[in-house]
């Protein structure tokens, strides 16, 4: 049993964290730090400026006038009587005044007071963020000041899987011997790395594995997922787009393209399971396109603000179909065979509505040209579904996807 | 040789050059900064203001401070000027934003030029030690 190799690096925290920088890092902390405590001291000092206040405007209002000094000048008073003594000439910012009595007063200086204080709130969180700074500074200068050293092992990869596998459990016991200093977390985390790497690995060669089994298929639908895991974002976003337009024409009692449309937002993350689900969907769909003729006819004759919507919704449809149709093209094993000949069938039962509806599109002027790019691309599947090689038709799905996008933008 | 000092001399001009214009970008983007942080404060104010004047009934005074005379006004007026403010700020606020990130963006475009500069200034000290 061959030893992996182990290489190793010791590194002296010094090096990591120069002792200069640390000291640089935490004067910089402290000097935010003591910025905090001035504005905590400033807000402090308001809001006793402000209790004081409430208590002298609660007090006035006992008398009916007071006899007081008045202040003239810079440096002379003249005795004198406050009268009107429950009127307030409040400002109440931006060089606004109002009028109020001593109770509304009080109120206006309680509700300043409660906004004060809620900012006081807000700088101790961030005092306190700035004092947990201060103190890692602290500790890393500590410790780079008792020339502690970190120390880090690789292990280099070998073609035998199970020898790297107890490769970290022997990694383990030298080097718990070989750490007289405390950098027990430094290492734990280079071995979580560690595993870390070799649990992926294992993953890779898992999937790899399975690839050899399932042949072409699992490849390709890897693809096709990746693609439709890209476009489905998008496609989430026509979907919650059709729903919109959906939910409008509720009213006119098409209550069955709503349960069409959630299964069919449901159906681009299922991917792998195709058969039932599809065949359903092609039904749906089919019902679906004949509705939309009729909806569609409705747009050429009365508004002109939905045909764009129905335009969208009927990309989403599209989409959505071009989606289903994919799988079923690059499903070219024989172990599909049967229920890729069921799909082909009801692929093209759809898509002859789907042409007749389009043509109706045409005469609704709502999506002229990118209507024609996408029977162009349908008519080249249906020809080829049961020969082309699966890699050509795989890179047709992105294009009409992203034609459709940027002819609808 | 003196043709490379020559280049040289023109390459450190050119980073003179560079650093200068980032040296005032960056204190465009500082100006920026301070602008932005009063019209935040401004905002804020307005805001207040505008949640007391609902407070306020129907027939109370209020008055504006406009130099030395506190001028008499509507409560109505009152809350579509305030209103109006905090409008006209929050645009401000919005333009500053994107002017913000237009000089960010040519300060990091800047800095990767003087970047460029200084390598090349490198690569012909080296040429001329070798020669």
């Amino acid at each position: 049993m061959g030893k992996p190799e182990v290489k190793g690096t010791v590194t002296p925290l010094s090096s990591m964290f120069p002792p200069e920088e640390v000291q640089k890092a935490a004067k910089l902390v402290e000097e935010k730090l003591s910025e905090k405590r001035n504005e905590m001291s400033q807000l402090k000092e308001f809001i006793a400026d402000n209790t004081s206040l409430i208590n002298l405007v609660q007090k006035l209002p006992d008398e009916l006038h007071h006899d007081i000094m008045v202040p003239f000048g810079k440096a002379a008073f003249f005795p004198g009587r406050l009268i009107h003594t429950n009127e307030f000439l409040v400002l109440l910012g931006e060089s606004y005044y109002a009028d109020r009595t001593a109770k509304q007063t009080v109120d206006i200086l309680k509700r300043r007071g409660k906004s004060l204080m809620s900012k006081v709130d807000a700088l101790k969180a961030e005092m306190q963020d700035l004092k947990a700074e201060a103190s890692f500074f602290d500790s890393t200068a500590s410790e780079v000041a008792e020339d502690l050293v970190e120390i880090r092992e690789y292990e280099e990869d070998n073609s035998n899987q199970s020898e790297s596998q107890s490769g970290p459990t022997e990694l383990e016991s030298p080097t718990l011997a070989e750490t007289d200093h405390k950098m027990d977390s430094k290492m734990g985390a280079s071995k979580d790395d560690e595993y870390a790497r070799l649990m992926s690995r294992l993953e890779e060669l898992e999937k790899e594995e399975l690839a050899a089994e399932n042949g072409e298929i699992d490849e390709d639908e890897d693809e096709d997922e990746d693609e439709d895991a890209n476009a489905t974002e998008t496609d989430g976003d026509e979907n919650e787009l059709t729903e919109a337009a959906f939910h409008r024409k509720k009213d006119e009692g098409y209550s069955s393209l709503d349960h069409g449309q959630r299964f069919s937002e449901s159906q681009p993350t299922r991917q792998l399971q195709q058969s039932k689900g599809k065949e359903a969907m092609r039904e749906e769909i089919s019902n679906k396109y004949n509705h939309q003729d009729l909806t569609n006819q409705f747009s050429c004759t009365g508004l002109t603000a939905e045909p764009l919507t129905k335009g969208e919704m009927s990309c989403g449809r599209i989409i959505h179909q071009d989606k289903m149709l994919n799988p079923s093209v690059n499903a070219s094993v024989p172990s599909e065979n049967v229920s890729l000949n069921q799909n082909i069938h009801d692929s093209s039962r759809n898509e002859k509505p789907v042409q007749t509806s389009k043509s109706k599109f045409d005469s609704s002027k709502a999506f002229t040209g990118s209507i024609v790019e996408h029977t162009e691309n349908l008519e080249k599947k249906t020809p080829g579904q049961n020969t082309t090689p699966s890699e050509s038709s795989g890179s047709k799905p992105s294009k009409p996807v992203s034609r459709f996008k940027m002819q609808r933008k | 040789m003196s043709s490379s000092s020559i280049a040289l001399r023109e390459l450190q001009r050119d980073l003179e050059n560079k650093a200068n214009d980032l040296s005032k970008l960056q204190k465009d983007i500082a100006k920026n900064h301070q602008v932005r942080k009063k019209y935040t404060i401004q905002l804020g104010e307005n805001e207040l203001v505008l949640k007391e004047l609902d407070l306020l009934k129907e027939d109370a005074n209020v008055y504006k401070l406009i130099g030395p005379v506190l001028v008499k006004q509507d409560l109505a007026e009152a809350n579509a000027n305030v209103r109006k403010r905090i409008e006209y700020i929050s645009a401000e606020l919005k333009r500053l934003d994107g002017s913000l990130q237009d000089l960010e963006e040519k300060q990091h475009s800047k800095r990767e030029a003087i970047l460029k500069v200084q390598q090349r200034i490198q690569s012909h000290q080296a040429g001329k030690a070798k020669a």
